[in-house]
């Protein structure tokens, strides 16, 4: 059941066109995903969801009635939108114990206050935090605060659950944690979560669907698995994963594809429409094999540097200006090695016309 | 668009190039953000505000009182002022008190502001909340406090002349009303400054001191230069007050014949034997016209410096210079001075008076201690009722004041478009006139307007004047404890289901209390020593303090104004140590 219907949303801000045209759908039980660098436009369309911004154009659902339309100049408060809101900053209100603060959303809908308590500790001990509902916002720690705006947003069982940025403020352990019960949290209760988030790790655990956005348009829309194996364009392709991008000329040749530098070339896969043209390869890192043996397929390089990272090492190799990134599970000696790259790994990007 | 045809259009037309037209769609404005609320809170704020003004320009063009039916339009009234010699004179007078007032204030206030926040002068902590104290005193019981101590029959002068045969200063002169005012408020110069100083990053000035800087030259080359904004504003802010000013120059001004605007509105009431309004109305109209400009600029530089603020976020680490022995000596003594003769020489003169009853050429004035004069205040019912009606009026007026200001500040809460404008302009217009001409303003409301008649002798008629009084300041002080709640708090409460009326009573409310309480005892402070405004609107039953030592004065009734001084004095000084306590912001 789709919960959340957003059309062809434009917002300005002055002079500035923020949303070119945002358009997605999110169902029930569903987490989706807003990514983006910063000034995408990701949290602005958050906030037009969430009604606390107004776009010009456009026109959003939620749960089968339309809180916004543009060309009817429909909007509806952020109040009556049966939502619930998690910010970056938590935004617990400090005067309010954790039990007041969760209570609130409960007590403007008419709950009868017995009623109530019951289902702020039931929620609060879902999440393990039901010990702490006497104390303030201000003895608590970050990551027990974002629990707490979380609680607030979903104890009232809106039919969507904005979050935007919610784990930014915690450290990299927790960060970790609280994706995967977040996810747990929103597929349980069976309601729809739009996360907002420039963590593409975040993105890619958490959500069923992502939405790349780029200037205030989507760039790419699919599941996870997909938009990572399948990026449709060069700025996606490059913004996920880690990357080896070459310059060059493309040249096809019927269904095979290939790109040129100076003095090397690789065989590839075309990800775009276009002739023969100036473009880009980009490689994923852990593609990249690199072996200290010849064998067919093999392609001889030098081995600049290793560098260690913990779990493993980082090559550095180099074939003329043709420079790449690998990583393996060993210290290597630098000198000569022979790497392994798979023609469909090799995506590639002709220059946009 | 039409086919631009007109030079005019083609030139608009090229100053906005193709590529980046404004779209054309409108926006839909934000729903349920209580717009009828917010125009009906302005809207009645605009009738208050400008009722007063009106009437006064209206009466302003007619050639009799305006609720006498054979008045008619006429510019008389303006061809006698400006044909007026003495209007002249006070207008000459004015000029020079107001620059003469700030070219004493406003270097004194910036030095005082440098060896408080820049460097390691003794005794900070206490310094920086008892220089404060000038600026919370009546400007009446400061000119009384001087007439006492150095006046020509002041403790001091006395003492001079049992001692040398002659005083070497004259308290009623011009020169003596510039150097009162300009010691006085050099607070309201520290104020601005120092929050300004407190601001700037302390490693320029290591720089220059790295360099082989004296302290004095890092002051004058390094610190004044960057805090310039806060100077010109601090500066702008003083003539304004200058011009305003009406306490000081007609206790110390008046007895030699000196006048200015202001007291020349105040004599024009009794100058004809009949009130002369329309008269009054000119000058008053006048004087806003020389005001109405600073108050202009002072609105254009505080858009400025809050643009400016809101860059910096927490403040940046500041180190203090360190004086040294030599210059701990000259500094304290420099602020000593300062704080003896203006704190202590017209408070002490004050205290000393209240308590004697006799004093003179060759008297010791400790030899006739007596508290009669505080008898007289409980005796006559006038006076008792003035204590007892500038108590209520601070306390309970001034909770109900901040209740105002609170509702006024919400309906510009996080909002923007033309009711907001609106908004500014009327917080700011009655900072153009002075109180006493609030007053006078109400006085005439009360006289004219059926339904207010007879609230004109209750204090209601008074209260009305003070919200109007204290409006800037009040809803400066308001707007600045609304605006640090995080818009991020009021959103979740919205987006839990909360309508905007209940985001504001239980979210936005309950976490400014504390500034709630602290804006109370400030108001309740400017209420306190308020003067000017009761003057016109005093009748039996609308006595305060302030305008029963103005009515005294005219009886000459030294003893009593002595004691209502002291009282004044004792409650200011219980309001500030309210307002201390309860961690009022005085520093803003």
């Amino acid at each position: 059941m789709t919960d959340l219907i957003v059309e062809n949303v434009h917002k300005y801000l002055g002079g500035l066109h923020i949303l070119q045209g945002a358009s997605f759908t999110a169902n029930r039980g569903s987490i989706v995903s807003l990514l983006g660098a910063s000034g995408s436009g990701k949290t602005t369309l958050l906030r037009c969801i969430a009604g606390l911004e107004q776009p010009e154009v456009g026109q959003i659902k939620i749960g089968g009635s339309v809180v916004f339309d543009g060309d009817k100049r429909v909007t509806v408060a952020p109040e009556k939108r049966n939502i619930g809101l998690v910010f970056q900053s938590y935004a617990l209100w400090p005067h309010r114990s954790v039990a007041e603060n969760v209570a609130y959303g409960l007590k403007l809908r008419g709950v009868n206050k017995a009623d109530a308590e019951k289902r702020v500790l039931d929620t609060l001990g879902k999440i393990g935090l039901g010990h702490l509902a006497e104390r303030y916002p201000d003895q608590l720690s970050g990551g027990q605060q974002q629990r707490v705006a979380i609680c607030r947003a979903l104890v009232y069982e809106p039919k969507i659950l904005l979050m935007d940025e919610p784990l930014s403020n915690l450290d990299a352990k927790l960060r970790e944690e609280a994706r995967y019960w977040i996810r747990k949290l929103v597929l349980d209760l069976g309601i729809c979560g739009v996360l907002v988030t420039h963590d593409q790790a975040e993105a890619l655990a958490a959500s069923d669907n992502i939405l790349l956005l780029r200037n205030g348009k989507v760039a790419q829309e699919g599941p996870p698995q997909d938009i990572y194996s399948k990026p449709s364009s060069f700025y996606v392709a490059d913004f996920l994963g880690a990357n080896n991008v070459a310059a060059g000329r493309i040249k096809r040749d019927g269904p095979a594809a290939s790109i040129h530098g100076s003095n090397w070339q690789l065989d590839g896969v075309m990800m775009g429409d276009g002739a023969e043209s100036e473009g880009k390869a980009v490689i994923r890192v852990e593609q990249v094999a690199v072996h200290d043996q010849p064998a067919p397929g093999r392609i001889e390089m030098q081995l600049e540097a290793c560098l260690f990272l913990g779990d493993r090492w980082e090559y550095r190799l180099s074939y003329g200006d043709f420079k790449a990134k690998a990583f393996g599970p060993k210290l290597m000696a630098a000198g000569t090695v022979w790497t392994e790259i798979p023609r469909e790994s090799v995506w590639l990007y002709p220059e946009a016309a | 668009m039409s086919a631009p045809s007109t030079t005019v259009s083609t030139l608009s037309h090229a100053a906005q190039p193709a590529g980046h037209a404004s779209p054309t769609f409108t926006s839909i404005p934000q729903p349920a953000n209580a717009l009828g609320f917010r125009r009906i809170v302005i809207g009645l704020l605009a009738v208050v505000v400008l009722a007063p003004i009106v009437l006064i320009i209206y009466q302003s063009l007619l050639d009799g009182p305006f609720f006498a039916p054979k008045s008619k339009l006429s510019i008389e009234a303006y061809r006698y002022i400006l044909t007026d010699e003495m209007f002249y004179d006070a207008l000459w007078n004015t000029v020079i008190m107001a620059v003469g007032m700030v070219a004493i204030a406003v270097p004194l206030g910036a030095a005082l502001s440098f060896l408080l926040t820049r460097t390691d002068v003794k005794f900070r902590k206490a310094l920086e909340v008892v220089v404060l104290v000038p600026m919370f005193i009546s400007a009446i019981v400061l000119a009384f406090g001087y007439t006492v101590s150095v006046g020509p029959a002041g403790f001091l002068t006395m003492l001079s002349r049992d001692l040398f045969g002659s005083a070497p200063w004259n308290l009623y002169s011009l020169t003596g009303i510039v150097i009162v005012t300009g010691l006085a408020h050099v607070p309201h110069v520290y104020l601005y400054v120092s929050a300004a100083m407190r601001n700037l990053p302390s490693d320029l000035e290591e720089a220059a001191r790295s360099m082989g800087s004296p302290i004095w030259r890092v002051c004058l080359d390094v610190t004044l230069p960057m805090v310039l904004p806060a100077l010109v504003f601090a500066t702008a802010l003083n003539l304004l007050i200058g011009f305003e000013m009406f306490g000081v120059p007609y206790v110390l001004g008046d007895p030699s014949g000196i006048i200015v605007l202001t007291t020349y509105v105040y004599k024009l009431t009794t100058l004809f034997g009949v009130p002369t309004y329309q008269l009054m109305a000119v000058v008053v109209v006048l004087l806003v016209l020389l005001t109405l400009p600073l108050v202009w600029y002072q609105r254009r530089l505080l858009r400025h410096s809050r643009r400016y603020a809101a860059l910096g976020g927490k403040g940046p680490r500041t180190t203090v210079m360190r004086l040294g022995p030599t210059g701990q000596i000259i500094s304290l003594s420099f602020i000593g001075f300062w704080l003896f003769v203006s704190v202590v020489l017209p408070i002490g003169g004050i205290v000393l008076r209240a308590f004697v009853d006799a004093w003179g050429q060759g008297v010791n004035p400790l030899a006739h201690l007596t508290v009669a004069h505080f008898a007289t205040l409980l005796e006559v019912p006038t006076l008792f009722r003035g204590i007892v009606n500038t108590v209520v009026l601070s306390v309970v007026g001034g909770a109900a004041a901040v209740a105002i200001y609170l509702v006024i500040g919400l309906a510009g809460h996080r909002h923007r478009g033309m009711s907001n404008t609106v908004l500014d302009y009327m917080v700011l217009l009655p900072r153009a006139m002075p109180s006493l001409i609030i007053g006078l303003a109400f006085f005439w409301l009360f006289l004219f307007v059926p339904f207010l008649i007879p609230l004109r002798t209750t204090l209601i008629s008074l209260f009305a004047a003070y919200v109007i009084v204290g409006l800037s300041y009040g809803l400066r002080l308001l707007q600045g404890t609304l605006i640090q709640v995080s818009p991020e708090l009021e959103e979740a409460a919205r987006t839990t289901g909360a309508t905007i009326g209940r985001s504001w009573r239980d979210i936005v409310i309950p976490i400014i209390r504390p500034g709630l309480v602290g804006a109370w005892a400030l108001i309740m402070i400017v209420f306190l020593r308020d003067y000017a405004t009761g003057i016109y609107l005093m009748s039996a039953g609308t006595e305060v303090i302030g305008s029963l030592m103005m009515a005294q004065l005219q009886s000459g009734a030294m003893d009593t104004i002595a004691a209502l001084a002291f009282v004044s004095i004792l409650l200011t000084g219980g309001g500030l140590a309210l307002a201390l306590r309860l961690g009022a912001k005085i520093h803003d």
